[in-house]
């Protein structure tokens, strides 16, 4: 972890959608060693991969399109750091973030939106993000977005092998178009299976190797959100940490139970594997 | 609010009453059509149960995609409570969410876009950022998503669990997601590809836009609900046609389906 979450990284960019497939082994990581993050990189909807690291006071900015529990609740740490002033919330649009990748691994200078796009009132609070340009193909004014460009990239899959080559469980949100955007790639897999094996289906095996600088092991490595294709969230912990960290004693007291208090293989032995959050295989 | 029909639960002799999500899915189905093809979000059960008991009932060549999974017509049963579930991938096909963010922007795919909010105003703008000013909000909400979208589709459904006068407001305090913008003048000004709110569907009534003032008022009251009530919970004055008719409650025929999409009861418990 040490190795890749330097100092010089600028933007760290943290896979999953609500609660699923967020890379939460490199996430406590995080935490544990207490890194901050200068500016944290969200799918459309975040949620306990960035509102953990809200929570314990490590991300100075964040660029998201919605940090939130979905039928749980509010975002405990998103809602206190931005009600409070102690992160600055770059807020866009899920337009702005997806193209805003794709303009990233694309080497795009900048991607224009749909017309129609601007009448939101997000461009106007994000003026760094949204910006008018002339449509040289017409007579009209457009609002472009920047490239998305992660120094470095956590992202969930289901396996990978030694190479790197990974394949989704289930759904890939936008984890694909990160690893694709992103400069340095950190694969947390619940499994490492051998190549043969990767290779029966490589049509189904959307992130390549030669784009991934590591592959983190991590059985369990989601929970308490769901891993597709291995686990489904555990929603008595998400909501014992949504009740928890609404205060700050109660987010001190989760982090210190649940992360700071342990290393990731005693989360995996006596909070993970209890829940249910190996092997077997649902949902499909 | 009074339950109304009564449905026998399968492999019990007791029947149940349906319930406000049961009839708020029922509701939105009937506004679905053969042809059309549709699009939805976060914290979706409602409409997305809606959208498969439509192609089960009146209406077999209607389309939906699940956003966030992004299965394409998901079989649901069981119906969950996440967008992002798996499970969705039981389906016709699958889209990636990159696609669909691609096909939102394209403005001729989706015919409907199911939405809702933290706040949602007389013109139908939907607010899912922050209540009070977004530099100092009283309550930050988790932010809009995909709502900016709304500006690009034909016809936009909104729903919400939550009929009351915080949510239901005369303007909101942020729009993520454009309704009617701020009435007739701006609406005309924007000349937007899209069509507007159309429908909004509460646990106590059915609302629609006026063509001329393009503000919201009545369009059904859900059985067992009076119009006093509506109005002492909604943060701004409706139009009431009259006469004012009742929503039909769910049809035997709707809960079965509706019970066999959602054998864990979610609609139930929302």
């Amino acid at each position: 972890m040490a190795r890749f979450l330097t100092a010089d990284t600028a933007l760290l960019a943290v896979g999953g959608m609500h609660a699923h497939n967020n890379p939460m082994a490199l996430v406590r990581e995080v935490v544990r060693q207490g890194r901050r993050v200068r500016r944290l990189l969200t799918s459309p909807c975040a949620a306990l991969n960035a509102d953990l690291l809200l929570t314990a006071g490590l991300v100075d900015e964040i660029v998201t399109s919605y940090v939130g529990f979905e039928h749980l609740g509010l975002a405990p740490g998103f809602r206190r750091a931005v009600e409070g002033h102690t992160v600055r919330l770059l807020e866009c649009d899920e337009a702005a973030l997806t193209h805003g990748l794709y303009a990233g691994a694309a080497g795009l200078p900048f991607i224009p939106l749909p017309p129609g796009l601007e009448v939101s009132d997000v461009p106007g609070i994000n003026p760094d993000a949204y910006r008018p340009v002339r449509d040289p193909f017409g007579d009209r004014t457009v609002v472009a977005v920047p490239p998305l460009r992660p120094d470095l990239a956590f992202v969930h899959a289901l396996e990978a092998d030694a190479a790197g080559n990974a394949v989704f469980g289930g759904a890939a949100f936008t984890d694909r178009l990160m690893a694709l955007a992103a400069r340095r790639v950190v694969v947390q897999v619940e499994r490492v299976v051998p190549g043969e094996r990767i290779a029966v289906h490589p049509a189904g095996t959307t992130i390549p190797g030669f784009l991934v600088q590591a592959v983190v092991e991590a059985p369990g490595g989601c929970h308490p959100t769901a891993s597709h294709g291995a686990y489904a969230a555990d929603e008595d912990h998400l909501r014992e940490y949504l009740a928890l960290a609404r205060e700050p004693e109660g987010a001190a007291t989760y982090l210190r139970r649940y992360v700071t208090g342990g290393s990731e293989d005693q989360y995996r032995r006596t909070v993970a594997a209890p829940a249910g959050a190996f092997g077997a295989e649902v949902g499909r | 609010m009074t339950a109304g029909a009564t449905v026998t639960a399968p492999g019990s002799g007791e029947p149940r009453p349906w319930t406000p999500g049961e009839l708020m899915a029922a509701e939105l189905s009937r506004h679905l059509h053969d042809g059309e093809v549709a699009v939805m979000g976060t914290a979706a059960a409602v409409p997305q149960a809606a959208c498969r008991l439509a192609q089960l009932t009146h209406a077999p060549d209607f389309w939906y995609v699940a956003g966030g999974t992004c299965g394409v017509n998901p079989h649901l049963a069981p119906l969950g409570s996440s967008c992002c579930d798996v499970g969705l991938l039981r389906a016709d096909t699958a889209l990636t969410l990159p696609d669909v963010v691609m096909l939102e922007g394209r403005g001729d795919v989706f015919d409907i876009f199911f939405a809702g909010g933290l706040q949602i105003d007389a013109y139908g703008n939907c607010n899912l950022a922050a209540v009070g000013p977004w530099q100092q909000p009283t309550l930050r909400g988790p932010g809009g998503v995909g709502l900016p979208f709304l500006a690009r589709v034909r016809r936009v459904l909104l729903y919400t669990m939550s009929h009351t006068p915080r949510t239901f407001v005369e303007r909101v305090d942020f729009r993520s997601g454009p309704g009617f913008l701020g009435g007739p003048a701006e609406w005309a000004a924007a000349a937007l590809t899209g069509g507007g709110p159309q429908l909004v569907v509460t646990p106590l009534c059915t609302m629609a836009f006026d063509p001329v003032s393009l503000r919201m008022g009545l369009r059904s009251l859900h059985p067992g609900v009076d119009l006093d009530q509506v109005r002492h919970r909604t943060g701004f004055e409706l139009w009431v046609p009259d006469p004012l008719p009742v929503t039909p409650p769910p049809s035997a025929e709707e809960l079965t389906v509706l019970r066999q999409l959602d054998p864990r009861g979610i609609l139930g418990g929302l």
